[in-house]
């Protein structure tokens, strides 16, 4: 589908700039004169990357032209937002051709162009109610009693409590029954509103290190990107000023992730509350335990990990079929 | 004329506008510019004169304007209006 020419002289061009060249993309663009590779990016869904000048090309009306393309693009496969994920030096040009700096921190900076944040807050701005609000940020893969422990815990602490889903689809369960389950599973607190994240929670799926010096570091970048994006640009619309979490007794990666948060959001004045988890025939309730005992077909332990709900749901006919994947996949991660 | 499906018009060059057209039950203009602040009125004033001209009521229009000139401006969202039109 992609020329194989582009794909070789891509790659070389993205290299001679001292950046790295990502294989996994939806389209690559290539811009040429006189059948010379002069100029590339490429685009993974909404989110734009790798943009490559030669440097006598650098300042010219090259990067709009590849920006045009690449819009367009995006376009025809449905996403009206973009993203790009670049260096600050570099964030002035997008910025010059109406893309908006949405966060920055240290090697990287996140741009967005098109109805953006700005549309995402309108949408919800009659959900957006004054206090001391707090918010939940979880992907609820499914949603377990452990989290229903949680939410009910942050629910009586605050006035309003949003529980962020995240939107991206990455998981066994898709994104519409997580948020079905969560819905169904709160419906019983007055003062919780359900929300999805849209493009607004960086995963590690998403976040490109095509320009990073050393690749392990995009790991603590994306979470630091994360982490600072929900502080500046979700909290303060919401008045979220407590963010909860379930206390993370198994997973390294969101121990991690927890402490990392803690430390952000009080540089933003915002509170942080870990929840202790509950726990259910020795052990914590987590999605992965849900997940095994789903693979077992043991019901009688699901019956003691998730809210009727959420039962309801898995042993239903729409349930069974994502039951079925979770067999065939590999999947182990939370 | 009437907007029946999405369309683009433009670049994102210096100089130009970059349009996009789709249908919508009201009339709605988005316009983003870096010279927002001091010329967003003109730029809607610009946009309404070419749609009323055309005719048009209805649809949600985008403009990514880098600069663009009266002229450029109306014709881009002219371009925008009868590609949309078109069946």
């Amino acid at each position: 589908m992609i020329d194989p020419a582009l794909w070789r002289e891509a790659r070389a061009l993205v290299e001679s700039q001292g950046l790295r060249f990502e294989p996994d993309l939806d389209d690559l663009v290539g811009l040429y004169e006189h059948d010379r590779l002069i100029g590339c990016g490429a685009r993974q869904g909404y989110v734009l990357k790798m943009l490559a000048l030669e440097p006598e090309h650098q300042g010219t009306s090259a990067l709009g032209d590849l920006i045009t393309q690449l819009l367009a693009s995006a376009r025809r496969a449905g996403h009206d937002t973009v993203f790009i994920y670049t260096t600050p030096q570099a964030a002035p040009s997008f910025q010059a051709m109406n893309f908006r700096l949405l966060v920055a921190q240290g090697a990287v900076a996140l741009l967005e162009h098109g109805p953006g944040l700005e549309a995402y807050l309108a949408d919800h701005a009659r959900e957006m109610k004054p206090g001391r609000n707090g918010a939940i940020v979880l992907n609820a893969n499914p949603f377990t009693l452990g989290h229903q422990h949680l939410v009910e815990e942050a629910a009586h602490r605050c006035d309003q409590l949003y529980l962020f889903v995240v939107r991206e689809d990455r998981s066994v369960f898709p994104f519409a029954v997580r948020e079905a389950l969560v819905r169904e599973g709160t419906a019983h607190l007055p003062n919780v509103t359900v929300l999805d994240t849209s493009r607004y929670a960086v995963s590690a799926g998403t976040f490109p290190s095509y320009f990073l010096k050393r690749l392990e570091e995009a790991s603590r970048l994306q979470m630091d990107l994360d982490l600072r994006l929900f502080a500046q640009r979700l909290a303060p619309p919401f008045q979220v000023v407590t963010r909860y979490v379930g206390q993370e007794p198994h997973c390294p990666t969101t121990a991690a992730y927890n402490r990392r948060m803690s430390e952000i959001l009080a540089e933003h004045a915002i509170h942080w509350v870990e929840i202790p988890r509950i726990e259910a025939s020795g052990g914590a309730i987590s999605a992965t335990r849900v997940r095994k005992a789903l693979l077992r077909g043991d019901f009688s332990a699901l019956e003691s990990l998730v809210p009727p709900t959420t039962l309801r749901f898995l042993a239903s006919p729409q349930g069974r079929p994502i039951v079925e994947r979770l067999r065939t996949s590999q999947e182990a991660t939370p | 004329m009437t907007i029946r499906h999405k369309a683009t018009a433009g670049t994102m060059q210096s100089s130009d506008a970059m349009i996009t057209v789709e249908p919508s039950d009201s009339l709605e203009i988005l316009i983003e510019s870096t010279v927002r602040k001091q010329f967003e009125p003109l730029i809607r004033e610009q946009v309404e004169a070419t749609l009323a001209r055309l005719g048009v009521t209805t649809g949600r229009i985008h403009i990514s304007d880098r600069g663009a000139l009266d002229y450029a401006l109306s014709a881009r969202v002219e371009t925008a209006i009868q590609r949309a039109h078109q069946e």
